[in-house]
């Protein structure tokens, strides 16, 4: 092969080489690197900062599942966004039209690499909700037994909380620390959103259908409840407070209320 | 009535059209027919004491007064003497046929049923800015009212039905924001026909459409909308005569999507140039058509679930009523089923007007015409399949949430190919920075971040903290508002000189630009606070701890609420004052660039052939 051949038809390895020495690709790439960046930090320090604070196992699934994703997410955002900075870098001015660019109609192998990446991204994120739903179907299942069973009942626009075990009602939501609740939803009118904020669970209350979410508390402090489905006129005002609180202290509280500890 | 029966089609000499009565018809004849229907309706349905028992007879009444203004205002106006007139075995004529064409008729015949399909096209042109501004100032009063916690400015009432007019009159306008002006002005002329396949139902599709607006906005004199625009039930059953507004509406809008769909689907398969291959179809055409053809399907099951709140709220049938074994989870199913196309019947056209947009500005070839096609596909497609990811936690089957993340996380690689056939088109060209041109990169940026923030809430997991909170309300904001609606006023820059002869002002259209979507930005990112922070949806009052993430919010929708208000001014004023646009400003190769403006009447003088696609620019093409 004469030297005149091979400049004809690079070896693949000359063709990466020269595709790095343009100053649009390098510009690109940059541009992604800083986009990436600003993707990765997004997720890591932004979103744990913006979300309550993580009072169950849940809740840790669902700031785990928002972080990962960003990170994951960040360096498709970053060459998209790199991409087109890049081509911002290099706008035409003026009122007549550009100069012709390159008539490149498409390039098989970048639109196959672009699918089968975009595919494994998005066939990792299935992955991964479908094993943390499992996790939490499972763990729902083998709880059960020792779970403290609370019946929630939306109505027009309150709250209200059944311990049938422990034969106590209240208006406020009380849960003991690491031990596993499960929670009946259910409405005596419209359709409500069962919502305890930093549990990180929800689940719709309907109307004579008993709706059942599950979690284990792992934090002691206060809780808010809120209604996520527009309920009428005071829904934004559906709300109550709760609280998860040691073991004895729960005992205590429902003895104090006429209940008997189960 | 004598005009009716005056002649057949074969008869000469041709009449003088204008001894025919749809000379004398027009808007206000409409108006006119269609209040004294909706009366005679209202005092026929009026409530009476001997069917007390049967029905609520405050809802038959006014159900009935809105459906009969609908068929009213459209015999008034004249829709209905074509098939009329097929009734007894004749048509219009032929000189009766070129009057409805409206040609040289002026201002008057967009107050016309007029068939020409660039007339329809600019009156949805105008009826959709007039849905967008109303929506758009219903927006500011709920981030005014949200500047501050407690809610002190706007009562739970009046906001509730704020959320939800907000909601209906934007969801409205979005459907038919790209379709509808530019799916009938443009798309025609782009594939080479002469009209739409069918003029009159064109015709058709606009006035029903337009029946529906006053509808809507009777709510606000019958007490609101309460439910929000998704109307779950059983809110909207137990909501008061403002709901029947709302019912009344999505009825005749459904009738309308389904016949322009049915419309602009037949003009594209039939009436296409000779030799526009489906390979040769501008892109914009393959995505509108899509967005239509999705509607198709999607729309008769939001019809069938107010079919269903209307007899639920008038007969007391109970379809929704879990007192005598309904379920709110059956309106909730049929309700997503339109609903989660529908966001693509939205989003596809504008991202089909960018993809438009993209090659001419940057004079290189649409980057793989293949991967669009296969991405608009593979959207719709899968669109229909996805439904009840907006049911995760409603606790109906929590077994099915796997399936329907994986067919909702799906939709990431179609969507992806659309990134890619924008990026590949203005990789390494050099982009012309006009206002269509911006419309493209900020799309690029919001498309993204409703990507992205979609794929947390298509999540189980994620979605049981999120769902129901403002990050919803932020994310689809970026999809509906940041992608479809900046496409569509892409769309609009970029079609502006054929539509209307003049070029859009330029400054006002940077700043319109660099307001809304800088306000947009920051309007939405504290939205996205918010409701990582915790913060429902649709409430009236919020805590203190949502302070600042509120305050930004409002911030921002105010830059927004300038830079439309720019946009408009900019619109009108070019309009009536603009530069002249020469026939191709942007040297662009489809086909609508190749008449002149004023558009002739049947758009060309000889019928083009096309033997390429409209994307052969740059070098050695």
């Amino acid at each position: 092969m004469s030297n005149h051949d091979e400049e004809l038809t690079p070896t693949p390895g000359q063709r990466a080489i020269n595709l790095f020495r343009r100053t649009d690709v390098q510009r690109a790439l940059l541009f992604t690197i800083l986009w990436t960046a600003v993707f990765v930090i997004l997720g890591l320090y932004f979103y744990p900062k913006w979300m309550p604070e993580v009072m169950s196992v849940d809740m840790k699934s669902m700031e785990r599942i928002m972080i990962g994703f960003t990170i994951i997410s960040a360096p498709i955002a970053g060459l998209v966004l790199g991409i087109a900075t890049q081509a911002i870098t290099n706008r035409h001015k003026g009122d007549t039209p550009p100069p012709d660019g390159p008539a490149v109609r498409t390039n098989g192998p970048i639109v196959a690499v672009w699918t089968v990446v975009s595919g494994i991204f998005c066939l990792i994120a299935i992955v991964w909700g479908i094993v943390e739903v499992n996790t939490m179907a499972n763990a729902a299942t083998t709880e059960a037994g020792t779970a403290v069973h609370v019946q929630v009942i939306g109505s027009q626009w309150v709250w209200s909380f059944k311990y049938p075990d422990q034969g106590v009602e209240s208006d406020k939501l009380m849960l003991p620390i690491n031990r596993p609740v499960v929670f009946d939803v259910i409405s005596e009118d419209v359709n409500h959103s069962f919502w305890p904020v930093q549990l990180g669970v929800k689940v719709d209350a309907n109307r004579l259908q008993t709706t059942v979410i599950h979690t284990v508390p792992t934090k002691l402090g206060n809780i808010d409840v809120k209604c996520a489905e527009l309920c009428g006129l005071y829904h934004a005002y559906m709300e109550t407070s709760g609280k998860v609180m040691t073991t004895d202290d729960f005992n205590n509280w429902i003895t104090t209320n006429g209940g008997h500890v189960a | 009535m004598t005009t009716l029966h005056n002649t057949s089609t074969h008869s000469r000499p041709i009449p003088n059209p204008s001894k025919s009565l749809i000379t004398k018809l027009n808007m206000g004849t409409g108006l006119v027919v269609g209040v004294i229907f909706a009366f005679a309706a209202y005092y026929a349905f009026r409530p009476n004491a001997d069917t007390a028992g049967f029905y609520n007879q405050q809802n038959k009444a006014l159900l009935a007064a809105m459906l009969f203004w609908s068929v009213g205002f459209l015999i008034g106006i004249g829709a209905f003497i074509g098939p009329f007139r097929w009734l007894i075995g004749k048509d219009l004529t032929a000189e009766e046929q070129l009057y409805l064409a409206g040609d040289g008729q002026g201002v008057k015949r967009y107050f016309k049923y007029c068939t020409d399909h660039k007339v329809v096209g600019i009156q949805y042109l105008v009826g959709v800015m007039a849905m967008l501004a109303v929506g758009g100032g219903m927006a500011m009063m709920i981030r005014t009212s949200l500047a501050v916690p407690g809610g002190h400015f706007i009562g739970a009432s009046v906001y509730n039905s704020l959320v939800g007019m907000h909601g209906i009159t934007m969801i409205v306008a979005m459907i038919i924001v790209a379709t509808g002006p530019f799916g009938n002005y443009i798309m025609p002329i782009m594939i080479g026909a002469r009209d739409m396949a069918f003029p009159r139902l064109n015709a058709l599709s606009w006035w029903v459409l337009f029946t529906a607006i006053p509808v809507l906005c009777s709510a606000w004199f019958l007490g609101g909308i309460p439910t929000g625009w998704t109307a779950y039930a059983p809110l909207s059953v137990q909501a008061g005569p403002g709901m029947n507004a709302f019912v009344a509406t999505i009825l005749i809008f459904a009738v309308s999507t389904a016949v322009a769909g049915m419309n602009v689907t037949s003009t594209v398969v039939a009436m296409r140039a000779k030799g526009m291959k489906w390979n040769r179809v501008p892109i914009f055409v393959v995505g509108a058509t899509m967005s239509v053809a999705l509607a198709i399907p999607a729309f008769p099951t939001f019809m069938l679930a107010m079919v269903q709140t209307a007899t639920d709220r008038v007969f007391n049938t109970g379809f929704y009523d879990a007192n005598v074994g309904g379920s709110g989870w059956l309106y909730a199913h049929l309700f997503w089923i339109m609903g989660h196309p529908e966001v693509y019947v939205i989003l596809l056209p504008g991202i089909a007007i960018l993809m438009e947009i993209a090659p001419v500005f940057v004079r290189k070839p649409l980057f793989s015409y293949n991967a669009a096609i296969m991405g608009f596909a593979g959207i719709a497609g899968l669109s229909v399949l996805v439904w009840a990811h907006h049911m995760y936690i409603s606790g109906w089957t929590p077994t099915l949430n796997g399936p329907f993340m994986v067919t909702t996380e799906m939709i990431s690689v179609p969507t992806g190919l659309l990134f890619l056939v924008m990026l590949g088109t203005i990789w390494r060209g050099k982009p012309w920075m006009k206002l269509p041109m911006l419309g493209l990169f900020a799309v690029i940026w919001n498309l993204l971040i409703g990507g992205i923030t979609g794929i947390y809430l298509s999540d189980v997991p994620a979605d049981n903290y999120l769902h129901g909170s403002m990050f919803v309300t932020a994310h689809f904001h970026y999809t509906l508002m940041g992608a479809a609606l900046t496409g569509a006023v892409a769309g609009l820059a970029y079609w502006f000189p054929k539509m209307t002869g003049r070029m859009l002002n330029e400054p006002a259209g940077y700043t319109a630009f660099w307001f809304t979507q800088i306000g947009f930005q920051v309007l939405f990112l504290g939205m996205f606070i918010a409701g990582a922070e915790g913060q429902p949806r649709r409430v009236v009052s919020f805590a203190a701890m949502y302070k600042y993430s509120n305050m930004i919010s409002t911030g921002g929708a105010y830059l927004v609420g300038i830079g439309f208000i720019i946009l408009l001014w900019a619109v009108i004023h070019s309009w009536r004052k603009g530069d002249i646009a020469p026939q191709n400003p942007w040297g662009a190769k489809t086909l609508e660039w190749t008449v002149p403006y004023p558009v002739p009447l049947e758009n060309f003088d000889e019928a083009p052939i096309i033997t390429s696609d409209p994307y052969g620019y740059g070098k050695g093409n």
